[in-house]
């Protein structure tokens, strides 16, 4: 066995002893050390994929040396290994670009929990990357939630608490039903490892035991983990997450958390549940048309919407909805193409939120979006990287975002039943797109009038305006390096998408 | 990426220049640097494109995903179109060196001007359909600042209303675009279609094997799709019923903007719609659909209603969008028709519109300039103090309305004469007709602007003298009346592009051979 396989386990672990060592350090060190994890979990899950890709195979890592029934397992294979450079990528960067506001929005003796929290929550994601075995996903299932909720009420201003008890609440929803899911599973097949239980299903499926306790469980599985990932219509925490949280937490919350769940989801689908099967069970179509409904109204929503960060959030609610639509069409196209589109959709959606943070610190940290009126000219990168995102959101060539459409419109024409509504939803959700994401970007290059300036109201809601700190100079270079990697990391995956896909297509593969 | 690298370089430099003339703070400061700059790019990219027109090569830049290649390629139609976006990119580059001087922030108005040809060259050499649609988005985006220039208010919704509609248009292509790709693939442009060629050689095989063919058992889909397509790309052509952009657009972009604008960038929809019907769908297939007769009645309704809408708008500028509206129907009826002489028909009217409208265009920015009226009715008498400028004016004015021997007459002649062999029933007889009605309102608001600008009629020093009776003392009136009758032509910067675009009206209309003969062999690959 060589060193690199042992990579996986490695980054696991040393994110959680990150986040435990740091509650001894003060802020600084907190956040320092947490950069360096990143950068080396990053640098490891490279080193991981790399192996997948030149070997052409997948491995399984067992843990202590306990065989199959027992013992706890960890796999990788390309898809594992890019999905987890790419979240460690889009992780970095959000830390990095939000560094200074969550130095400035959250107190100087709690910042060492923030970076905990950081470490816990990429330590999870990493977990549920790799794990092998359903109880596993689901303790890191937890201890993502728990790193969720704190990240998000450390700001410690009104709406953020509530904000926070509300995504509580909503994911130990979507928790429990997983959880149940799960202790039906083990009834059911006696296993809580993924491949044998995969072969006991298979057992079941062919006897033609079970099939509403099987039923069930594909129900409640998807159901829980659509919850926790925000799928239209369990989605009513997210406008004020991310609207209220640190643009640290949002970045991360709304790129990376939600992703964790829809990639443990599909490798349930394929490693447990069977593919076949859940097809064959339909649960896919629920999630087909709750999919094309969160495209749709997740738009309407942020088209009504007048805050900038509760529309970039309601927006998430469209793009979840795009990801679930792919995996719902049943195919392995469709597959490929919800996959390429969670990473299109981690890119930019924390380039959007970076960006914004940039373009609120030179416009008095207004809700309104029409308080960002000029704000291109006053911050011109922040400017940039936003209307790159907007424009890879909606769909514009030679960005990203282009490419899932493409790729989801290509996968739809395969399935012939559901080829009409996905091409009629995506044609009408990328109007609906257009429509507030370019009003956004034209609002940042339009001038403000003059007397629109003098008789601005204060927002009526006290609550509301969070607390005055000094405005940050909008030019760090830290804000800069992330906004300009996030830029470039929209170009490549629109540019040079090719080996992405064929890396996503031969890792899906590795999966059965 | 293989094949010719020379067909990316006319479509890298300008763009490459314009960032340099965004970017770089020395062109803010500095006027002559900042010209120096511009002219000489534009006269770098004639030669270049010059270069890559000389052989019929392509390019393959890389694969965007397994199933769609970016190409470039160079066949008749991109050469038609490039070197008339050349040419007139080069002679409004020319005019707006004077016109500019008037407005602020130059640089950002010439930085992008650059980029766009750049991206509309791209437009030009694209391959397929995936690389068209990219360059057309791209072209959507880099346009708009153009637009955007004054950024009042009313510019700033002018340039929504310009990007929405446009973007809705582009997305409704492409939701056609995802259909056409599952059936034909991403095929690089083939003249007369890419599916003609199966259907056809799925009759020859075996009796009733078009079964093989894609679109058997999905025609309805299929023409739905090919149909959104020409809606959708239709958007940039002014086409009922995305047409709502141009004529708010064009008022208040500067008036060499609005001058490519109405000129080129329209013609780009033109082209979109061409390489759809004529080059992936292919116009066999189209013949006789309910697609093609809505899309008649779309084109005749556009130019009819433009017409109207022109013979009543009193804004001159405004006046000469709804005109665009109208004529830029003309090329999409011809292409409609699906019948050769119709075909050489519509792509002469392309380089004709094209000439004339940025003359007209031009005049009325130098017009403004000159004496910032912008209204019809407040030209009266304007011939007597800027003669030649209102004399050629005239002249397109005419070649537009399409009097022989001007240029408009031979497109206008072909179209009427397609359209009547192409058996396409009562929009065979129809179509003309209403051509014909609408010669006479383009006449009809064109015109009266000469009239009264030559022939102010005898009241006319009169009412100048009741104009400036404001004025203190008698002696400052006669003045002012004075004033407005002296000669003050624009400067030759600005005259001398105006010039050369009516020269080209007029001689294409008297020697329209050598150009005849180069879309007729068009014609005949497609048709």
């Amino acid at each position: 066995m060589s060193l690199v396989q042992n990579f996986p386990f490695f980054s696991i672990i040393i994110a959680m002893f990150s986040g435990i060592f740091s509650s001894v350090l003060d802020g600084k060190k907190a956040r320092n050390l947490s950069l360096l994890v990143i950068v080396l979990t990053t640098g490891m899950s490279l080193a991981v994929l790399h192996f997948c890709v030149r070997t052409g195979q997948s491995y399984t890592y067992m843990m202590g040396h306990f065989p199959a029934p027992w013992g706890n397992e960890i796999r990788a294979g390309v898809l594992e290994g890019l999905t987890a450079v790419l979240f460690g990528l889009v992780m970095f960067f959000s830390v990095t670009g939000g560094m200074d506001h969550t130095a400035a929005d959250v107190e100087t003796s709690k910042q060492n929990l923030f970076y905990i929290m950081i470490d816990l929550m990429l330590s999870s994601l990493l977990a549920l990357i790799y794990t092998n075995d359903l109880f596993t996903a689901y303790v890191f299932v937890e201890i993502n939630t728990i790193a969720g909720c704190g990240l998000i009420m450390i700001r410690q201003i009104g709406r953020s608490l509530s904000s926070a008890i509300r995504y509580m609440i909503m994911s130990q929803l979507g928790s429990g039903l997983f959880l149940i899911g799960l202790s039906l599973l083990y009834d059911v097949t006696g296993h809580l490892l993924m491949s044998p239980a995969k072969d006991a299903v298979a057992g079941i499926e062919a006897a033609g035991l079970y099939e509403v306790p099987m039923l069930v469980i594909m129900a409640v599985v998807s159901v829980g983990l659509a919850i926790k990932s925000g799928l239209y219509p369990f989605h009513y925490w997210i406008p004020d997450t991310y609207g209220y949280a640190t643009p640290t937490a949002s970045a991360v919350l709304s790129g990376l958390v939600s992703k964790g769940y829809i990639f443990l989801l599909i490798k349930i689908f394929y490693r447990v549940l069977g593919r076949e099967n859940v097809i064959a069970s339909e649960i896919v179509n629920v999630l087909f048309v709750f999919g094309l409904a969160g495209m749709l109204m997740g738009s309407v929503h942020a088209i009504l919407e007048r805050d900038t960060r509760r529309m970039i959030a309601y927006s998430s609610v469209a793009q979840i909805g795009y990801i679930y639509m792919g995996i719902g069409l049943g195919t392995q196209a469709g597959m490929v193409a919800a996959i390429f589109h969670m990473f299109t959709h981690s890119a930019t959606k924390a380039l959007l939120f970076i960006s914004a943070v940039g373009l609120y610190e030179v416009s008095k940290d207004q809700k309104d979006f029409r308080s960002l009126q000029g704000s291109g000219y006053r911050n011109p990168l922040a400017g940039i990287g936003f209307t790159v995102g907007a424009l890879s959101m909606v769909g514009f060539p030679m960005l990203s975002g282009f490419i899932s459409k493409l790729l989801f419109a290509t996968s739809a024409l395969q399935s012939p039943h559901k080829m009409l509504p996905t091409v009629i939803a995506l044609a009408i959700s990328t109007i609906l797109n257009a429509v507030y994401f370019l009003r956004l970007v034209i609002t940042l290059y339009t001038i403000p009038e003059e007397s629109s300036e003098n008789k601005r109201e204060e927002p009526a809601n006290e609550e509301e305006i969070p607390k005055r700190r000094p405005v940050l100079s909008p030019g760090t270079w830290k804000l800069h390096l992330a906004i300009v990697s996030f830029i470039l990391l929209n170009l490549t995956l629109g540019l040079y998408s090719q080996p992405v896909v064929a890396w996503i297509g031969s890792g899906l593969a590795m999966f059965d | 990426m293989e094949g010719n690298i020379k067909l990316l370089l006319p479509v890298v430099m300008p763009v490459a220049a314009g960032i340099v003339v965004l970017l770089y703070p020395g062109f803010r400061q500095v006027r002559k640097s900042l010209l120096t700059m511009v002219l000489g790019t534009l006269a770098l990219e004639t030669v270049l494109v010059g270069l890559a027109l000389a052989g019929e090569e392509s390019l393959r830049l890389w694969q965007l995903t397994d199933a769609a290649a970016l190409i470039l390629g160079v066949d008749g139609v991109s050469r038609l179109f490039a070197v008339l976006t050349v040419g007139v990119w080069l002679l409004v580059g020319v005019y707006s060196t004077a016109y500019m001087e008037h407005e602020q922030e130059e640089y950002r108005f010439f930085g992008f001007y650059l980029i766009v040809l750049g991206v509309l060259l791209g437009l030009d050499f694209s391959g397929n359909l995936i690389t068209m649609y990219v360059f057309y988005e791209l072209m959507t985006l880099t346009s708009l600042p153009l637009v955007l220039h004054e950024r009042t208010k009313e510019a700033v919704a002018a340039g929504l209303k310009y990007l929405f509609y446009s973007v809705a248009g582009a997305f409704l292509a492409l939701f056609g675009i995802f259909l056409l790709l599952q059936i034909c693939g991403n095929q690089t442009f083939t003249p007369g279609g890419v599916l003609t060629g199966m259907l056809g050689a799925g009759v020859a095989s075996t009796e009733g094997a078009v079964t093989d063919s894609l679109v058997w058992g999905k025609e309805g889909l299929f023409l739905t799709a090919v149909f959104c397509i020409l809606v959708g790309f239709g958007a940039k052509a002014g086409m009922f019923p995305l047409h709502g952009w141009l004529p708010t657009a064009h008022p208040v972009a500067p008036a060499p903007a609005s001058a490519v604008l109405s000129g080129v960038i329209t013609k780009s929809g033109v082209l979109a719609v061409l390489r759809v019907v004529y080059f992936v769908v292919g116009p066999e297939v189209l013949r006789g659909t309910w697609v093609q007769q809505v899309w008649i009645l779309l084109t005749l309704l556009t130019v009819f209603m433009g017409s109207m809408l022109a013979y009543k708008e009193p804004l001159l500028k405004k006046r000469l969008a709804y005109s665009t509206v109208s004529q830029v129907s003309y090329v999409l009826f011809g292409l409609s028709m699906l019948q050769p002489q119709a075909f050489v028909g519509a792509l002469s009217h392309v380089v004709f519109h094209s000439l004339i409208k940025n003359a007209l265009f031009l005049c009325a920015g130098a017009v403004i300039v000159m004496t910032g009226k912008t209204q019809v009715k407040d030209m009266r008498g304007l011939g007597r103090r800027m003669p030649v400028l209102l004399g050629c004016y005239t002249v397109v004015s005419l070649a537009l309305v399409g009097i022989p021997p001007a240029s408009g007459f031979i497109s206008k002649w072909y179209l009427a004469c397609g359209a009547l062999a192409s058996g396409t029933g009562v929009w065979a007889w129809l179509g003309p007709v209403v051509l014909l009605m609408s010669a006479l309102l383009t006449a009809g608001y064109l015109l009266p602007l000469t009239i009264q600008g030559f022939f102010p009629g005898a009241d006319w020093d009169k009412e100048m003298l009741k104009l400036h009776a404001g004025q203190v003392s008698q002696e400052l009136h006669w003045e002012a009346a004075a004033e407005d009758r002296k000669k003050a032509e624009p400067s030759v910067w600005m005259l001398a592009p105006i010039l050369v675009l009516t020269a080209g009206a007029l001689l294409f209309g008297c020697f329209p051979g050598a150009l005849i003969r180069m879309l007729e062999t068009i014609g005949a690959g497609v048709l």
